[in-house]
């Protein structure tokens, strides 16, 4: 299987993005005025620098997410050879063992208060 | 490497020309469709309809100036829209248009990137979309586009979880990844007039990732990432002219993608519209074109679903956002997942 595709449609995505962007840039109005160029904050002058601390739930929203769609991630191969497989009950079980774990980490994080986000 | 490479381009100019060239138009539809709810006029002046507005639009952006300001992280500020655009662009090459068909002797393969694990391939880069969106609010260096790119970050990968546990349920009932033979599953009937569409095996599974999408794509009521009231416009706030219509065009291109592949898994996808049956009986060959058509036809009317749902429902407040993907809609869908695996197993 080559990658050719792949690489063709990047190619076309940069040059389309670089060809509208400097196209603007050359057809586009300049000016000399400074105020466009101040930090957007509703027309008061900034207060203090952007790149600060941050409520630390997004981090645990990021961290949970890795956790539960690896867990996804897992099913997937076991959803498509379901089918084909000579013993079924014993992946149903396989299965109903699999969810217990996930459950048991659901219910955690929800007793955990992670998820509480309205406080 | 010749004839591969010009085969690529040409289905690149189907499969990806036509959504591009068909933006301008959604947006035209979503601005009279807003007039049509609200009882507005609506953009009517430029051309029929005022048809030609959009275009007006382009040109509009082109002349803008291209103001980077002072403040920003200059390489990532300008990266960002150009990468956003990139990422959009590449779920495309998954998306199958019509059947395998003949060309002479060959089997052609109507995607651009044809492999067996086509969907997580779609997903995958689907999935790189807040890449784009994180980079453009760091980098703006400003308090309400890092708050926008955080929180459109953090709904999106909270959406992504109830998007693919309802996806394990769809493969686990289809048996298979293959987008393909998805679709021809779905061309039976029930009862000799009800599609056997992925809608009516998985009623639940179509509702959450009906929603999932729409989270997906950022748009209302899940658009937090801007939210206009709270954030000015969230991530893209700092960005004018060309380099605000790229992240635009790439939020389109990202809704069309998704609804294409909501299509395809849950409304029978290129299976042909009735009617569309009688003329190929009389030409075969225009069968693909058809298939086309019918899968065009119903990826219109979800995007006009997305312009109905835009002007009705009002936006989320974030807790409620949150709380509803990861308290509703996750256990909806594992119980989904469980329903449907129980249910295959007892049936045999």
């Amino acid at each position: 299987m080559s990658l050719l595709p792949f690489l063709v449609l990047v190619i076309i995505g940069l040059t389309l993005g670089v060809l509208l962007l400097s196209i603007s840039q050359i057809l586009g109005e300049k000016q000399k005025n400074p105020r466009p160029h101040d930090i957007y904050e509703s027309g008061m002058d900034p207060v203090g620098n952007a790149l600060k601390r941050y409520d630390i739930k997004y981090f645990l929203t990021g961290i949970l997410f890795l956790l539960f769609d690896v867990e996804i991630v897992f099913l997937f191969p076991w959803a498509l050879t379901y089918k084909d497989s000579a013993n079924k009950e014993l992946m149903i079980a396989e299965f109903l063992f699999f969810m217990a774990i996930l459950l048991v980490g659901y219910l955690y994080v929800l007793f955990s208060k992670s998820l509480k986000w309205d406080d | 490497m010749q004839g591969e490479l010009i085969e690529i381009l040409l289905k690149t100019a189907v499969v990806l020309g036509v959504p591009l060239g068909v933006i301008p138009l959604i947006v035209h539809v979503e601005r009279r469709g807003a007039a049509f709810i609200q009882k507005r006029v609506g953009p009517n002046r430029v051309g029929l309809f005022g048809i030609f507005q959009p275009l007006a639009d382009v040109v509009k952006f082109l002349f803008k100036e291209e103001v980077v300001p002072a403040h920003v992280l200059k390489p990532l500020y300008i990266l960002a829209p150009i990468l956003t655009l990139v990422m959009a662009i590449l779920p495309f090459a998954g998306i199958p248009i019509c059947e395998p068909f003949m060309l002479g002797a060959r089997k052609v393969y109507p995607e651009i990137f044809r492999s067996d694990l086509g969907v997580f391939y779609v997903f995958a880069t689907t999935a790189l979309g807040s890449y784009g969106i994180l980079i453009a609010g760091w980098a703006s260096n400003n308090k309400y586009t890092l708050l926008g790119s955080i929180r459109a970050c953090a709904q999106m990968i909270s959406y992504e979880l109830s998007l693919s546990i309802t996806l394990v349920a769809l493969f686990f009932l289809y048996g298979t990844v293959d987008l393909h033979e998805i679709v021809r599953q779905q061309n039976a009937s029930f009862f000799g007039f009800l599609p056997t569409w992925g809608v009516f095996y998985q009623p639940v599974g179509c509702l959450l990732f009906l929603v999932a999408i729409f989270a997906e794509s950022n748009r209302l009521p899940f658009d937090l990432a801007e939210g206009e009231s709270e954030l000015v416009a969230g991530y893209h706030l700092e960005y004018s002219s060309m380099k605000f219509a790229l992240f635009f065009m790439a939020e389109y291109l990202h809704m069309i993608v998704l609804s294409a592949l909501f299509v395809l898994l849950f409304f029978g996808g290129y299976n042909l519209l009735p009617g569309f049956g009688l003329i190929v009986d009389m030409i075969p060959q225009s069968l693909p074109l058809f298939q086309f058509l019918s899968l065009f036809f119903k990826v219109a009317l979800m995007i006009w679903f997305f312009v109905w749902v835009r002007w009705s429902i009002p936006r989320f407040r974030y807790d409620q956002l949150m709380n509803l993907g990861w308290k509703r809609l996750l256990p909806l869908g594992i119980a989904n997942l469980m329903v449907t695996v129980l249910y295959v197993y007892w049936k045999g």
